[in-house]
């Protein structure tokens, strides 16, 4: 058989479906392993992966070889690292193995890529505190996972208020710097508190506190030498609060209870107190 | 257990098991984010992204198409690479910026002498800017942190060894884009070479460091 070249082309144009899209892709298994393509490539390659299981199969392979590759590179990591992402496991939601069907009717309206996200928020955050719980591991992940559970409820429930509070308290959680500690008496009433010396920032939570009786509210104050305590807000129940521009010097908080909208000063001794100097504040 | 086995659990949400795999992967997941991205702090963030999103996702985790580990640093390999490209196209625009400012108030002349005198200095600053292999090893390896024995390290150590015996154009081009987070496109130009050329370096590159390896896995 003889083909002249152009004649060639068109065998082959006509058997692939056209010789641009067929014949580059597979060249690019290894650029593609080595995620050395540009976008467009990217994708362009990924769906004729779905089409052609030979690169799959060549695709699998060059894993291999960039695993060893990746693996030439390994430093240990940061030491506090383990700490900040076992912290933030606990306190984050993970996406469920196959989505829920949704009774809402706003999954549909949203991008596909925030669907997930909102289901994964969506999912009951109780179970996880329980989890959490269970684990047991340091005073930081204890308090850090009731907080977040207890924050994920929220952004279920209500709206962006309660999303950025959310994420305000994310962000104290992941700073470099975020230590945890918590207390709490025989009657089982406690406070706990991640706080971040270089934000200024500490999200607190109370806990085993109760209503308070008479219309009265518990209210959160920071407490330091020298200094009439200053208000940090009033508590409602266990929402966790984020308590700004906290002063470095600063030894404890404390919580009392005040009539109802609070008070400009305690006016009797605190429920609960917690020392602030395991999370790096009062000196 | 090993990820193959860790992964699965971590999916179910089972947090000891998310700790042991931190265990097997941070070091790689760390090593070759800062490998890419140099910088420390940056590594530290993109490390810890790549971490968390391994929590969230790890239900994504698909057997059939590979290993736990293939998974977990395709997944960090990714995250460093796009962070290492936004930051060079962010200082390209700069750049481009900067050209045109000049440009404008320069005469023809003058901004072709400029130019001329740019590109040379581009082209040292590349040389200069992508330091051998094992330079890059020593500097990200050194310090306090480097403690680690056991096996790990050994086959580490082998694979830096076997890295060692590609030609200098494999080399280049699997690290120039590996490690350095270059396209293949990039990497050509870089190295002056035609694509297809590239991409065979790469291939052959890859080829040799698995029959090096002994191929085993």
């Amino acid at each position: 058989m003889r083909h002249t070249g152009a004649g060639l082309f068109a065998r082959i144009r006509q058997y692939a479906g056209g010789l641009r899209i067929v014949r580059t892709p597979h060249s690019l298994a290894v650029p593609y392993a080595l995620d050395a393509l540009d976008p467009d490539e990217t994708r362009r390659f990924e769906r004729h992966l779905e089409t052609c299981p030979r690169c799959t199969d060549e695709v699998r392979a060059l894993a291999a070889d960039t695993v060893r590759l990746a693996s030439a590179a390994s430093v240990p990591a940061p030491p506090d690292l383990r700490e900040r992402i076992l912290t933030a496991v606990r306190a984050t939601e993970q996406e469920a193995p196959e989505p829920e069907p949704e009774p809402g009717a706003d999954s549909s309206a949203r991008g596909g890529r925030d669907a997930p996200s909102r289901a994964r928020t969506r999912r009951r955050a109780g179970a996880r505190v329980l989890v959490a719980l269970a684990a047991s591991a340091t005073a930081l992940a204890l308090v850090a996972a009731g907080i977040l559970a207890f924050a994920l409820i929220r952004a279920d429930d209500r709206l962006d208020e309660e999303r950025a509070s959310a994420r305000e308290i994310a962000h104290v959680l992941a700073a470099p710097d975020a230590r945890a500690a918590d207390a709490r008496d025989a009657r089982g009433r406690g406070l706990g508190v991640v706080a971040s010396r270089s934000l200024r920032q500490a999200v607190v939570t109370a806990s085993g506190l109760g209503a308070p009786s008479g219309g009265r509210a518990h209210q959160l104050w920071e407490v330091r030498a020298g200094a009439p305590p200053r208000s940090l807000g009033l508590l409602d129940g266990e929402t966790p609060v984020v308590a700004d521009d906290l002063d470095a010097r600063a030894t404890s908080l404390a919580v009392t209870v005040e009539p109802a909208g609070g008070s400009g000063r305690p006016t009797t001794p605190p429920v609960v107190q917690l020392t602030l100097e395991s999370v790096g504040f009062g000196e | 257990m090993d990820a193959d086995e860790l992964l699965p659990l971590v999916a179910r949400g089972d947090q000891k098991a998310f700790e042991e795999l931190y265990g097997l992967v941070s070091g790689p997941v760390y090593g070759l984010v800062r490998r890419v991205l140099r910088d420390r702090e940056q590594s530290e963030e993109v490390a810890q992204e790549v971490l968390l999103e391994l929590w969230r996702t790890a239900a994504r985790f698909d057997p059939a198409r590979g290993t736990a580990l293939a998974w977990i640093l395709t997944l960090a390999h990714r995250r460093a690479v796009d962070r290492v490209r936004s930051a060079r196209a962010a200082g390209e625009r700069e750049r481009r910026e900067a050209e045109r400012a000049v440009r404008a108030e320069r005469t023809e002349r003058a901004v072709r002498a400029e130019r001329t005198e740019r590109t040379e200095r581009a082209e040292r600053a590349v040389r200069a800017e992508s330091p051998a292999l094992d330079q890059v090893a020593e500097e990200v390896g050194g310090g306090p942190e480097r403690e680690e024995t056991g096996e790990g390290g050994l086959e580490r150590e082998w694979v830096r060894r076997c890295l060692e015996r590609l030609t200098d154009l494999q080399h280049q081009a699997v690290t120039l884009a590996y490690y350095d987070g270059y396209t293949y496109r990039e990497v050509a130009r870089r190295l002056s070479l035609p694509l297809g050329t590239v991409k065979s370096r790469m291939r052959d590159g890859l080829t040799r460091l698995r029959d090096c390896m002994g191929a085993t896995a």
